[in-house]
This record gives structure tokens, C-alpha cells and sequence, in this order.
């Protein structure tokens, strides 16, 4: 007997929106990129807290990252959590509060860091205001599940970031924190393993098994995943703060048991899928997991032959950067752009004209090359530079500011269609 | 033809964007149900909840529906219960995605 349980969710959100955050989100790639090809010769000494680089990094992570997901967020939160976004206009206007912010902070790091503090503030404001937006969709949702644990501590691990990253921008300003390097290794676990980790986590559990059209799946490793992960990295900063080797090795032992958790359930939605032919983008996306995971236990062997030397470390934490969540991200984007635009201009025109397949709506092939292109450049530019041979490493960033601004037009590409 | 067979051939046309395949091969529609006034009720599903496509597939089918001479009313109605799986596609939808 057919249980009659019609939906009334709305899952369409006005699709200005998640694209105005996505379009920044391109542009700052592609900035942050050459950014770092202009800067390469430092990257390559192993200089990596410098004023141009900070440009590049929140170009990278708040530019790219954190708008990226911002708008991809503000699509998929209605999807994933079958609630609609709770109010859209607040939407736009914490767009341009943020775009402002962190535009202006990115900039003034470089050019003038002492007034980063006042940009850093309108980037804070706008952050709270997004954690506000979607606070209040996610209180709406009626069954909370594993994924509203994972993308809702997310959301905590992104407000302490922000929390730590004013106070470091507070410092450049004014010069009283005593903790300073306590404060910025805070700011890097919150928000690259807290803040981006927990919500690829999070969103993984609903994307792959619909991309792969995977049925009869567990997701047995998905609570302690969660429990594991949260524990290692409430572990690790307490060891940060207090510099104990052993808390440290246990921090990242139980970040790495979660990953592995994680990890073996996606192993296993991709398993059962039905649909065998995966698409490209989404094999790349796929293929970060597995990068993820070295980099996981690379950190752990790091932390248990108490390696601490500061060049390797930043090496991890930039591999980390590219090759876990800007590849995570660039996969799905590579799914999600078409999908808005494909709703935008031919949802209602399905049954009254022939429309186009997702897949037709942006070329596969040209996404294969880039992002074997960028995988590529990333581990030649890290290899490279360990060993101190700058011209390869010159190239190697070549390389990956190409394959970036081929990507961001092959994504643009998708609007003329 | 009879209408509920017109409007299943109609539903062959409503094509998920994703998958590139019909609605009815991919065993979403459940119950096509037509009365004596030509007012058409099609229960169908998708094969998850949430699905982003949800909107686009319910209005496409009506319009196909809508399509066909004769029909008045169409209520075209999602359902979760039960849910789908794949031993619910046909077997040219499964090779399609082999």
C-alpha cells in the first residue's frame, strides 16, 4: 500500500544567490593562484607567514573556500536537509557584507596588515551572519540526523576560527597577544580540519550515494566517525596549548580513526551504487577522499616520530589545503553549477521541449584534463620545493594557475548554455 | 489507446536530467490512476528524498499529461512510502547505467 506523504518543501533557492557566492568564489581562485605563482620563490624557501602569501591564503580559503561553500550550502541545505533556506534577502545582504570583508581583508594583509583589523571585522560580521542564516534553517529541520551532528559542529568549528583569526589580526594591529603561535595553530586546526573537514563529512553522506545512485548502504562508521573525529580535535588543541607530545600523537590518531571511519563508508556507498559509470568530476571529488586519508597518516607518523620541522609541517597543511578541500570542492562544483543553472533555465520546460542532460551541460572531458592537470602541478610544486629546485617549482605553480583559470572559464561556460 | 496507457506512454518522456533516463524505467511512477472525467492521479517517487531535481520532474510529468487530448485535471503526486529501489528499474534502465 502506497503511504500518501507528499513533500511541501520548497528546494529551489533563487539562484542569485548560491551563484553570486560561487562567481566570487572563481574569481578569488584564479587570483589566489597566480598570487601564488608571483610568490613562488618564496614558497619554494619554505616562507610561508609573509604578507603576500596571507593575501593568498584568505584569497584561497575565504575567497575561494568559504564562498564557494557558502553558496553551495545555501543550495544544498534546503536538499540535504529537506527545509528551505530561512530567509533569502538576509542571504544577499551577508553576500556583500562578506564579499566586501574578505576582499578588503585579503588586501589589506598584504598591502597594510595593521588596518587588516577593521576588514577582518566586516569579514566576522558577515560569517555570523551566514552561521545565523543557517542556524536558523537547520533549527526549522524537523529529523535531525548524522549529517546535521557533522555540518552543525562544522558550523561551531567555523565560528572559532573566526574567533581565532580576529584575534590574530587583532595582534597585527595592536601587538598584545602573548600566545600568538598557540592562537594561529588554533586557527588552522579549527577551520581546516574543524570547519571544512566535518562539512565535506557532512555532505559526502548525501552527495555520493545521489551521485552514484548507491542503494543499501550502512553508513555504520558514520557516529563514530563524528565521535572520533570531534574527540581528536578537541585533543589536539589542547595539546597545541599545552605542547604535550603524547596529547598530540592521541589528537591525531583519533582525528586519523575518524577519517578512516568516514572513509570506509563512502568505501562502501560506492560499492553498492548502481549507477557503475561514474561521472569524471565526481571520481575527482572521490579520489580527494583517498587524499585525505595519507594526509591523515602522514600527520600521524609526523606526530608519533615527533617531526616538528615547521617546513614540512606547512607543506602538509598546504597539501591538505589543495588536495583534500579545494579538490572536495572543485568535483562538486563541478556538479552543482550545472545543476542551478540547469534548474534556472530549463526546469520548466521538462515535459513541454527536449532539455539537456546535467552531464551535457558542461564538457567532462576538459574537467578530466584539468583536474589531472592540478593533482599533478600541486605534488610536483610540493616535491619540488622541499627539495629546493625553484624553477620546477616556478613551473609546477605555472601549471596549477593555468588548469585554475581554465577551470573557473570552463565553469563560467556552463552559464552560456 | 486507453488514457491510463497514453499517460504512461507520456510519462516515457519525462526524462531525469541526472541519469539521463525515463521516469517510468527508473520505476518511479507507482499508480496511474484516471476517472471517469479524464482527471489523471499519478503517484510516483524519486530515488531519494530531497531529491534537488524534485520540482522540475513533478512539473515536467504534468505538463507531459497535460500534453494529451482529452485529459482535465492532472494531480501529480510524490510519494516516499515505499521507497524506491533499484530492483524497481526496468532492465533496460539498469543497463543504461552499467
Amino acid at each position: 500500500m502506497i503511504t500518501q506523504m507528499q513533500t511541501q518543501i520548497k528546494t529551489e533557492t533563487n539562484i542569485k544567490l548560491p551563484l553570486a557566492f560561487i562567481l566570487f568564489g572563481l574569481v578569488s581562485f584564479a587570483l589566489a593562484q597566480s598570487l601564488l605563482w608571483i610568490n613562488t620563490s618564496a614558497l619554494s624557501s619554505g616562507v610561508f607567514r609573509m604578507p603576500d602569501l596571507w593575501m593568498a591564503a584568505h584569497f584561497l580559503l575565504l575567497g575561494w573556500a568559504v564562498m564557494v561553500v557558502m553558496g553551495a550550502m545555501y543550495q544544498l541545505v534546503p536538499v540535504a536537509f529537506l527545509t528551505p533556506i530561512w530567509n533569502e534577502k538576509f542571504g544577499f545582504l551577508q553576500f556583500f557584507i562578506t564579499a566586501i570583508g574578505v576582499a578588503g581583508l585579503s588586501i589589506t594583509l598584504s598591502v597594510k596588515p595593521g588596518v587588516a583589523i577593521f576588514a577582518g571585522v566586516l569579514t566576522v560580521i558577515g560569517i555570523l551572519m551566514f552561521l545565523f542564516q543557517i542556524a536558523m534553517t537547520l533549527l526549522k529541520q524537523e529529523k535531525v540526523n548524522v549529517m546535521t551532528w557533522f555540518v552543525g559542529s562544522a558550523l561551531v568549528f567555523f565560528l572559532l576560527t573566526i574567533v581565532a583569526g580576529l584575534t590574530l589580526t587583532w595582534n597585527l594591529a595592536f601587538g598584545t597577544i602573548s600566545n600568538y603561535d598557540a592562537f594561529f595553530k588554533s586557527h588552522l586546526v579549527f577551520g581546516l580540519t574543524g570547519w571544512f573537514t566535518l562539512l565535506i563529512f557532512g555532505f559526502s553522506y548525501k552527495m555520493v550515494p545521489m551521485f552514484s545512485l548507491s542503494h543499501g548502504f550502512s553508513m555504520k562508521w558514520a557516529k563514530p566517525a563524528f565521535m572520533m573525529y570531534i574527540s581528536g580535535l578537541i585533543v589536539l588543541i589542547v595539546a597545541v596549548w599545552i605542547g604535550t607530545v603524547p596529547l598530540n600523537i592521541i589528537g591525531w590518531g583519533l582525528l586519523w580513526l575518524g577519517f578512516t571511519g568516514y572513509a570506509l563508508d563512502m568505501k562502501e556507498i560506492i560499492t553498492k551504487r548502481i549507477k557503475k559509470k561514474l561521472d569524471q568530476p565526481f571520481i575527482f571529488s572521490l579520489a580527494a577522499i583517498g587524499f585525505g586519508w595519507l594526509l591523515h597518516t602522514t600527520a600521524l607518523l609526523l606526530a608519533v616520530l615527533q617531526v616538528n620541522d615547521a617546513a614540512i609541517w606547512s607543506w602538509l597543511v598546504y597539501l591538505y589545503i589543495m588536495m583534500w578541500i579545494v579538490f572536495s570542492i572543485m568535483g562538486y562544483l563541478y556538479k552543482i553549477v550545472p545543476f542551478l543553472w540547469w534548474t534556472h533555465k530549463y526546469s520548466g520546460s521538462v515535459g513541454k521541449k527536449d532539455v539537456p542532460t546535467l552531464k551535457a551541460m558542461i564538457q567532462e572531458k576538459w574537467g578530466t584534463i584539468l583536474f589531472t592537470a592540478m593533482t599533478f602541478g600541486v605534488m610536483v610544486l610540493a616535491v619540488t620545493s622541499m627539495m629546493g629546485l625553484p624553477v620546477l617549482a616556478f613551473t609546477a605553480q605555472g601549471i596549477l594557475t593555468a588548469a585554475s583559470a581554465l577551470y573557473v572559464i570552463s565553469i563560467a561556460r556552463v552559464l552560456t548554455r | 489507446m486507453e488514457m491510463t496507457k497514453q499517460v504512461e506512454e507520456a510519462l516515457y518522456q519525462v526524462i531525469d536530467p541526472e541519469l539521463g533516463i525515463n521516469i517510468v524505467d527508473l520505476g518511479l511512477v507507482y499508480n496511474i490512476d484516471v476517472n471517469e472525467t479524464n482527471d489523471v492521479h499519478v503517484q510516483m517517487t524519486l530515488t531519494t528524498p530531497g531529491c534537488p531535481l524534485h520540482d522540475s520532474i513533478v512539473s515536467g510529468a504534468e505538463a507531459m499529461i497535460y500534453g494529451i487530448d482529452e485529459v482535465n485535471d492532472v494531480y501529480v503526486e510524490l510519494v516516499w512510502h515505499p521507497a524506491w529501489s533499484p530492483e524497481k528499474m526496468s532492465s533496460r534502465a539498469k543497463e543504461m547505467l552499467m
